[in-house]
């Protein structure tokens, strides 16, 4: 097989580290080399190379050769959580769930065992735009892998027992989830950002629209959007795609498409929202406070995705902004960063981390003044550069192991763009301008409609939060309801 | 395990299982096999050993240096200084300021961290290749000596006690999984957690930093492994330029010898924390360490208890009695000692009693009757698969080289313990569950929230309370 290759050259970062090696501060020499050696000629990187055909009844199969003793499978349905109704949140996610347990002819310990027994686990839930279902084994039992995953895909049975098993589990999961105050701060960023529209949901549900879910919404749903026309199977590593293509005609090519039409795109429509809201939920128990900004960030279609994806690796990362000013400079964190995530609509640009609660307004504080100064000021060469590298150096490494090529390839399949972004990713980061990235971030990730949330011990930092943002809004956490955009369980004056 | 940076949650869980387990070579049947890691073992007359693997798949190069230094050699009065230490490493040395390690490894497309654990503190860097040479002498600079200063001291120590926030206060089992390490052991220093305590934090000074850089980072004391793309020859070279000249010490270096008594009866202990969603009990039984035959089925016994949804823990606790909302069976298996526990968070409306009879009724079965042979085969495919997807990477492969040489005492070991496990009888893990999960060999841990109307302070009463 033809296999492209892909200039990496991670080394034209040199310049940099010479200019950081020529600062004054280096000690007299005492070993039998004060300066670090410079770096030989690069190596170029090949990237395997995607084949894909088209089923007759609809179904995409991708397929990435790699040299190695796994192969990945993954099964993408391209709807997710943003599918669920509104009151129904949580939905997909049960779907994904229940599908492995129980089909018309294995019962859930019959599939756990049999998946099991190859080495591997079905590992099924959704996300934003996408429901997955994946395996990984070694890639002499792909064969039988695959009969399983179709199994589960295409002929679940949704007993009511196993429906309400799932539920009381759910339930218990949420319990756990929320007693972290950063997952907290995570739910209530997402309601704050988008309001009443589908990614504002929390994506496992709440207690209550768990508690609403019937058997019949999860047959419908998975009815209406587990058909093969609206599914990508991608399989990935130490297989043939000759073989791949057989195996995907095997298990999945009777696999019928329903006379139904397809699911319409989702309309999303996004009431932008103002931003500049301030909330602080209290939790006292809060052994951290978890500190978040939040707004509206790009899709992944945007035409200024890899200017996004630079801006926020100026800002995230070990040495990014964020971390250098409050992890680095002042002690103030374990970590903090921030995350472009790039959907099929408009999905959120957040920064956040977690301090201790006496420090959380500081921190509050220097996360907004870092998100302003990259619209008012361009990034300097010297921080161009290896911001740029590091984009590069984990594009590379998600590549490096099958499970991660079968679920890049797939997100690339999701969102309808071409595999020959992979041979141009290098060169689409390179040439990101400053100029561009500094109207950008003003355009997109202005601080202005940036929102904040603190989760933590509100007697601790509130005094000093008021003073600079006095239009803080503090909900008790007893109070919280992420079933609504308003948030309170009770409507509450300010 | 602590680490420098925080990571994803996948990666630290390999990352674990490679420290846990390294099995290889061929399987014969329906189990699933593995290809042989061919590597050089050269040990320098300084002392440090080099270990290294060719794969030229992908032009990067992973880096690691292991020492065999861990929270169990933190200095009295202050626990969690060895893993504070790992963090001092990134700040200045003699030819590098501050996170000079970052500008090589970070700046040019790689990545570096460190992590902690009671035995051994552990380095790694994944570069480009052809900046194999440059991390070379960064390793030997830190190495030869630091020169890290007050102000950035305090500030990474300040760094560590968010850690501390972050992983133990903040999420609601944190300060479960604080009490397992901390009440599993009464003389060894084991009993002090990686992590330390805040206190002990604030005590640690620069001196301190001076002693215990000067007394475990030497060159007998540590092992370099390469694995990725590189020229054996090359690398030879430049361990020779960079690394060889380093010299050893005179003084000799200090083992931890003190002993772990025997536990003679249960105990049990009782602790009441705030932010304590649903009640939460751990069973902790002293065991084999990690050298011992007993180790391969004590970790099939694991597998086999709560790996997967087919696992006895899931399919009874779980899915059948639904008494539990997760049950988790650990072999945390150290160098001087094994720790093996067991957590269970009980499912909403179920008391710590009932988790504790369903978790009990399971050890039992496992002792009274040999596991079956389907069962026997899976935990096997399922721990040689973990493996495999470990090393896939070559910072994966150096992991597995590593801990064979440094835990186990021979980097063979990464490809002769598959062998060793493909050979575990159904007999054997029946034999390891009588032996060492007696009622006398266990410890109890209740974990529940606060009382109302009872005001505690979670961090004061981490010891909990005996009953």
């Amino acid at each position: 097989m033809k296999r492209f290759s892909l200039l990496m050259r991670l080394s034209a970062q040199l310049g940099f580290i010479s200019a950081c090696l020529l600062t004054p501060s280096l000690v007299q020499a005492q070993t039998p080399q004060a300066t670090p050696p410079p770096p030989a000629q690069p190596r170029t990187v090949q990237f395997p190379r995607p084949v894909e055909k088209t089923l007759a009844n609809g179904l995409r199969v991708i397929v990435i050769e790699k040299v190695g003793a796994l192969v990945s499978g993954q099964l993408l349905i391209k709807n997710g959580a943003e599918a669920d109704p509104i009151e129904l949140a949580g939905l997909s996610n049960m779907v994904a769930d229940l599908i492995t347990k129980g089909t018309e002819k294995r019962s859930a310990t019959e599939i756990a065992e049999a998946v099991e027994a190859l080495g591997g686990s079905l590992e099924s839930s959704a996300r934003w735009d996408s429901s997955r279902v994946g395996v990984s084994v070694i890639s002499s039992k792909i064969g039988p892998a695959l009969e399983i995953l179709a199994d589960v895909v295409r002929r679940p049975t949704f007993k009511e027992e196993e429906v309400e098993r799932l539920r009381q589990q759910t339930i218990d999961d949420l319990t756990i989830e929320l007693g972290e105050p950063s997952s907290i701060a995570q739910y209530v960023a997402a309601r704050v950002v988008f309001g009443d529209t589908p990614y504002a949901k929390p994506m496992s549900g709440t207690t209550e629209s768990i508690t609403r879910i019937s058997r019949n919404d999860i047959v419908q749903f998975h009815g209406r959007y587990y058909r093969p026309d609206h599914a990508i199977l991608v399989l990935g590593g130490d297989i043939k795609a000759a073989n791949a293509f057989r195996l995907a005609q095997q298990y999945f090519g009777d696999w019928k498409k329903p006379a139904s039409p397809l699911p319409p795109a989702s309309a999303t429509k996004l009431n932008a929202s103002p931003g500049s809201r301030v909330i602080v939920v209290d939790k006292p128990d809060a052994g951290q406070a978890a500190v978040l900004v939040a707004r509206t960030g790009i899709t992944r279609r945007d035409t200024d995705y890899f200017t996004g994806i630079v801006a926020n690796s100026v800002l995230s990362g070990y040495s990014g902004r964020l971390n250098q000013e409050i992890r680095i400079k002042r002690g103030l964190s374990y970590g903090a960063g921030s995350t472009l995530d790039a959907r099929r609509e408009t999905g959120p640009f957040s920064a956040s981390t977690q301090t201790k609660n006496t420090t959380a307004a500081v921190v509050a504080d220097l996360l907004m003044h870092e998100i302003t100064r990259l619209s008012t000021e361009p990034v300097p060469d010297v921080e161009m550069v290896p911001r740029k590298a590091v984009v590069a150096g984990n594009f590379a490494r998600n590549l490096e192991t099958a499970a991660g090529l079968v679920n890049q390839v797939g997100s690339l399949a999701l969102h309808g763009i071409g595999f020959d972004e992979i041979n141009r990713y290098l060169g689409n980061v390179q040439g990101v301008t400053a100029a561009n990235l500094q109207r950008f971030a003003a355009a997109r990730l202005g601080a202005k409609e940036t929102n904040i949330i603190v989760v933590g011990n509100a007697k601790e930092f509130l005094p000093a939060l008021k003073k600079q943002y006095p239009q803080v809004e503090v909900i008790p956490v007893a109070e919280l309801d992420l079933n609504t955009a308003l948030l309170r369980k009770k409507q509450a004056t300010n | 395990m602590k680490l420098r940076k925080p990571i994803a949650c996948s990666i630290l869980v390999m990352l674990l299982l490679s420290i846990a387990f390294s099995p290889e070579v061929q399987a014969q049947g329906s189990q699933v096999s593995m290809p042989r890691i061919k590597f050089q073992d050269r040990t320098l007359p300084n002392g440090m050993r080099v270990l290294s693997a060719v794969d030229n798949s992908s032009p990067t190069v992973a880096i690691q240096v292991w020492y065999h230094v861990g929270s169990k050699d933190d200095p009295a009065g202050r626990s969690g200084f060895a893993h504070l230490f790992e963090h001092i490493m990134f700040k200045a040395t003699r030819n590098m300021k501050s996170e000079m390690m970052d500008r090589l490894t970070e700046d040019v497309g790689g990545f570096n961290n460190a992590f902690t654990n009671p035995d051994v503190t552990v380095y790694y860097e994944v570069v480009p290749s052809h900046y194999l040479e440059t991390l070379l002498w960064a390793e030997a600079d830190r190495l030869s000596g630091l020169t890290v200063d007050d102000p950035n001291f305090k500030s990474e120590r300040s760094v560590v006690q968010e850690e501390f926030r972050q992983s133990y206060l903040a999420p609601p089992y944190g300060m479960l999984e604080y009490l397992i390490e901390q009440q599993s052991f009464v003389n060894h220093p084991y009993k002090r957690s990686t992590i330390g305590s805040i206190e002990d934090l604030d005590a640690a000074s620069i001196e301190d930093v001076r002693a215990f850089h000067k007394t475990y980072y030497r060159p007998d004391n540590a092992t370099l492994v390469v694995a990725g793309d590189f020229d054996p020859r090359q690398l030879n070279s430049w361990v020779d330029k960079y690394l060889a000249p380093i010299p050893k010490p005179a003084t000799a270096l200090p083992r931890v010898g003190i002993k772990e008594p025997e536990r003679k009866a249960e105990r049990r202990i009782t602790h009441r924390a705030a932010n304590v969603p649903l009640p939460a009990i751990a069973f902790t039984y002293l065991t084999a360490p990690e050298r011992n035959a007993d180790a391969e089925p004590l970790r099939v016994a694991a597998t086999i208890l709560s790996e997967g949804e087919s696992s006895r823990l899931y399919r009874s606790l779980i899915y059948d009695q639904q008494v539990a909302q997760s049950a988790d069976a650990i072999p945390d298996l150290r160098e001087d000692l094994g720790l093996f526990y067991f957590n269970v968070i009980l499912a909403s409306g179920k008391k710590p009693e009932d988790g504790e009879r369903a978790l009990l009724a399971e050890i039992k079965k496992m002792q009274d009757a040999p596991v079956s042979a389907p069962e026997l085969d899976k935990a096997k495919n399922q721990l040689v698969t973990n493996e495999l997807r470990q090393r896939e990477t070559s910072n994966g492969k150096a992991l597995a080289l590593g801990s064979a040489a440094v835990l186990l005492g021979d980097p063979n070991r990464v490809n002769t313990d598959l062998g060793k496990l493909q050979s575990v009888t159904a007999a054997d893990v029946q034999r390891v569950m009588k032996k060492y999960f007696t009622d006398t060999n266990r410890l109890v841990i209740t974990y529940l929230p606060e009382e109302v109307n009872r005001k505690v302070n979670t961090m004061n009463r981490a010891g909990g309370q005996a009953q």
